[in-house]
């Protein structure tokens, strides 16, 4: 049932990035408001899908352990966050995206911006629903039954988010500045755009990677394995500050920061995806 | 300046260009430990990556990258490079830090914008309602021919790159410390032993200050067959021979004691005994004990069994023992019995066995550490995030309000205003404070 509603969440986001194409390409005001009132629509619905799944984690939770106690409850409720394997990492992503855009670039989120964001949703989802991923709910296994699940998984993806909105305004800077269009943000904007989801996304990516540290030293004794995922996370945090010192220190602007950005994001795409299937590791429940 | 060598060398440490160099360079050794796989034997590289560069990757460290020169080399300079940093320019952000912004410093600031009231309205009630609003706190120097308003935001804003650096430095220092204080070792024990020393390393043994006994070792599934629910081992702690603490150990669970953390690490069964098992066929019907790991002859030359290995709960459904059979001169093959569902799993060959009994007992292995440097880690994780949030979410900025008569009996102001960051931030309140002024004003 919430796979099937999820399914047409995909498509409510595909019609987004159409609306926002159309209302681009003939300047339409009212194709960019319908475009807006979609991702809204998409955006509500997938958070009543989430928040069904997870009701549903926690009644299967509570069928295994079944408990009359609050503090019980409400710890199973923290487990069951629908953080637990590849499928859900994937429509949590797919979320992310919408969500942190609206707040990040607020009315900017429309056009050829919003498009790419709602495209890149599409895919995620498109590729939980039709990849061949197993979408089945299933219960925790001890590595995972851990409080910290939920931060450290909740605090990764909204970096790995925000620097996809960096990769997005990135790409319209480089594309903007070889061939101008009046319909696209100035590019002082999207300069400014990319530092700033790249500040968030840095310090998410931060918060990942220490709330991670920490759960490792709890479950394994070791805050830091050399671990594949580890490592690329910290290859991609190693890209990123290298992308902040040139721009506070070294003044980088435009094309050099925007490139920055794309080979960051590429090294976030690493991250999630080439770890978990090229390479294998503490991560690979994931899978 | 910089052709004297020894001030050559401070601005090369204190240089970004350097910092940005180290950065892309770990990031690209660090790539390469994932590319190649690490910590395995020589034998293995030259397999995958042909005899002449399987012997050069292994001669050259790239076996154990990150801790061969090409990692720590960069990761020291890096340190040396964010300790030069901070002593260079933290007592400067201090001093600003400490130093309020005083009227002398405001009156310097550029000019962002006029604002002239008709003679006779009195703007004070406005311009500090605006100010309020704005900017928050705010002090008054009344001067003999003016009044200035001060404020300042992200005072400290200077002291969160600082932070930050000096968070990296606790936790690389935590990373050496726990590399030569602490201990990494590891215990196995038998469900009922009790141990007073742990490995560490193939050979060598630590002794413990007490005693530490598994008392009962459980592994529990969601379902038969499906996901395992829970691993745990129930230990007492004694010290000479005298029980003084119970703890019970899980994943995501572990128990300290006596200055030492135990975490549950693997588990495993050994066999105690003979296997009994029974088998059926179309001639046969037996009884048969099997001891472990020694094939047994089937009656009449049918073929010979070895029981490999034994589960005391194999996924969730109860006791269980691997078989080998060969069939006379045939290829040996394994499978399952399960003492508890002799209906589950296939069985090769004509014949039919099924377990009576397996005498079994559990073993758990436990990581055993002690690592000081830990502390300094997370003592550096906390620092981090203040320092984030001050360099990146509080930008600094500064402003006065210069209030004065003109000669035509007028009161005028002049917003001065700086912010060496966030342009944006500041000129849309710069925007927002001039609307804010006006307001009391004929346009």
């Amino acid at each position: 049932m919430i796979s099937q509603i999820l399914g047409a969440v995909m498509l409510i986001y595909l019609l987004v990035a159409i609306l926002f194409l159309m209302a681009e390409l003939w300047s339409s005001l009212k194709l960019q408001a319908a475009g807006r009132i979609m991702l809204w629509l998409g955006l509500g619905t997938q958070t009543g899908a989430l928040l069904g799944r997870w009701a549903a984690s926690y009644r299967l939770a509570l069928g295994h352990s079944p408990s009359a106690l609050l503090g019980e409850k409400l710890r199973l409720i923290i487990l069951q966050a629908p953080l637990a394997n590849f499928y859900e990492s994937l429509i949590f992503f797919a979320w992310c995206l919408p969500a942190l855009g609206l707040l990040a670039f607020r009315r900017y989120l429309k056009g050829y911006l919003g498009a790419l964001v709602a495209v890149l949703s599409t895919l995620l989802l498109a590729y939980a629903s039709l990849g061949g991923v197993d979408s089945r709910i299933k219960p925790l296994m001890p590595a995972l039954k851990s409080n910290w699940l939920l931060i450290h998984v909740v605090t990764a993806f909204l970096g790995y988010a925000a620097f996809a909105l960096a990769f997005g305004s990135a790409l319209l800077y480089l594309l903007q500045e070889r061939r101008p269009r009046p319909s696209l943000p100035p590019l002082p904007l999207l300069d400014s755009l990319i530092y700033r989801t790249t500040v968030l996304g840095f310090l998410l990516l931060t918060l990942g990677i220490a709330t991670g540290a920490v759960w490792a030293e709890t479950a394994w004794g070791r805050y830091w394995s050399w671990d594949p995922k580890e490592t690329w996370s910290l290859i991609t945090w190693f890209i990123y500050a290298a992308l902040l010192h040139a721009r506070h220190l070294k003044g980088w602007h435009g094309r050099r920061i925007a490139w920055l950005a794309v080979l960051g994001f590429m090294a976030v795409l690493f991250t999630y995806f080439g770890v978990s299937f090229l390479l294998t590791g503490l991560h690979s429940y994931l899978t | 300046m910089h052709s004297h060598p020894k001030s050559w060398l401070w601005g090369t440490l204190t240089s970004i260009r350097l910092t940005v160099f180290l950065l892309l360079i770990l990031a690209a050794v660090a790539v390469i430990g994932t590319v190649v796989p690490q910590n395995q034997p020589p034998s293995h590289y030259s397999r995958y990556f042909g005899e002449v560069w399987g012997v050069l990757l292994w001669q050259g460290g790239f076996a154990n990258v990150y801790f061969s020169p090409w990692f720590l080399a960069p990761i020291s300079l890096l340190a040396l490079n964010i300790l030069s940093c901070v002593i260079h320019g933290l007592p400067q952000a201090v001093k600003r830090v400490w130093r309020p912004l005083s009227w002398g410093t405001a009156i310097a600031l550029p000019q962002r914008g006029q604002v002239t009231w008709p003679a006779g309205v009195d703007p004070r009630p406005l311009v500090t309602a605006a100010l309020s609003r704005e900017l928050g706190r705010h002090r008054l120097e009344t001067l003999p021919d003016k009044e200035i308003y001060l404020a300042e935001r992200g005072r400290f804003r200077p002291l969160g790159p600082y932070l930050i650096h000096v968070a990296l430095l606790l936790i690389l220092a935590g990373g050496l410390i726990g590399k030569f204080w602490g201990v990494d070792g590891q215990l196995a024990l038998d469900q009922g032993q009790a141990a007073g020393a742990f490995q560490v390393g193939p050979r060598t043994e630590i002794p413990l200050k007490f005693q530490v006994r598994l008392d009962k070792f459980q592994v529990s599934y969601y379902e038969p067959g499906g996901t395992p629910k829970e691993f745990r081992s129930d230990l007492t702690f004694l010290k000479d021979g005298r029980e003084v603490s119970q703890a019970t150990c899980r994943v995501n669970e572990p128990v300290s004691f006596g200055g030492l953390t135990f975490y549950q690490s693997s588990y495993g069964t050994d066999s105690m005994g003979p296997i009994l098992l029974n088998v059926q066929g179309r001639d046969l019907n037996q009884a048969l004990e099997v001891p472990f790991r020694r094939p047994v002859e089937l009656p009449g030359g049918r073929g010979r069994i070895i029981a490999m290995k034994v589960d005391g709960n194999f996924q969730g459904y109860g006791p269980a023992v691997l078989l080998a059979f060969s069939p006379g001169s045939g290829h040996p093959e394994a499978f399952w019995v399960l003492q508890d569902h002799p209906e589950l799993g296939e069985q090769p060959g004509p014949y039919r066995f099924r377990v009576e009994s397996i005498p079994f007992k559990y073993y758990s292995v436990f990581q055993v550490k002690h690592d000081p440097g830990v502390a300094w880690v997370y003592a550096g994780f906390l620092l981090f995030l203040p320092g984030l949030y001050l360099a990146f979410f509080r930008p600094a900025e500064r402003w006065a309000l210069v209030l004065a008569k003109t000669p035509q009996g007028q009161w005028q102001a002049r917003l001065l205003g700086a912010s060496p960051r966030h342009r944006e931030e500041f000129a849309a309140r710069q925007k927002r404070l001039l609307t804010g002024l006006q307001r009391g004003t004929p346009r």
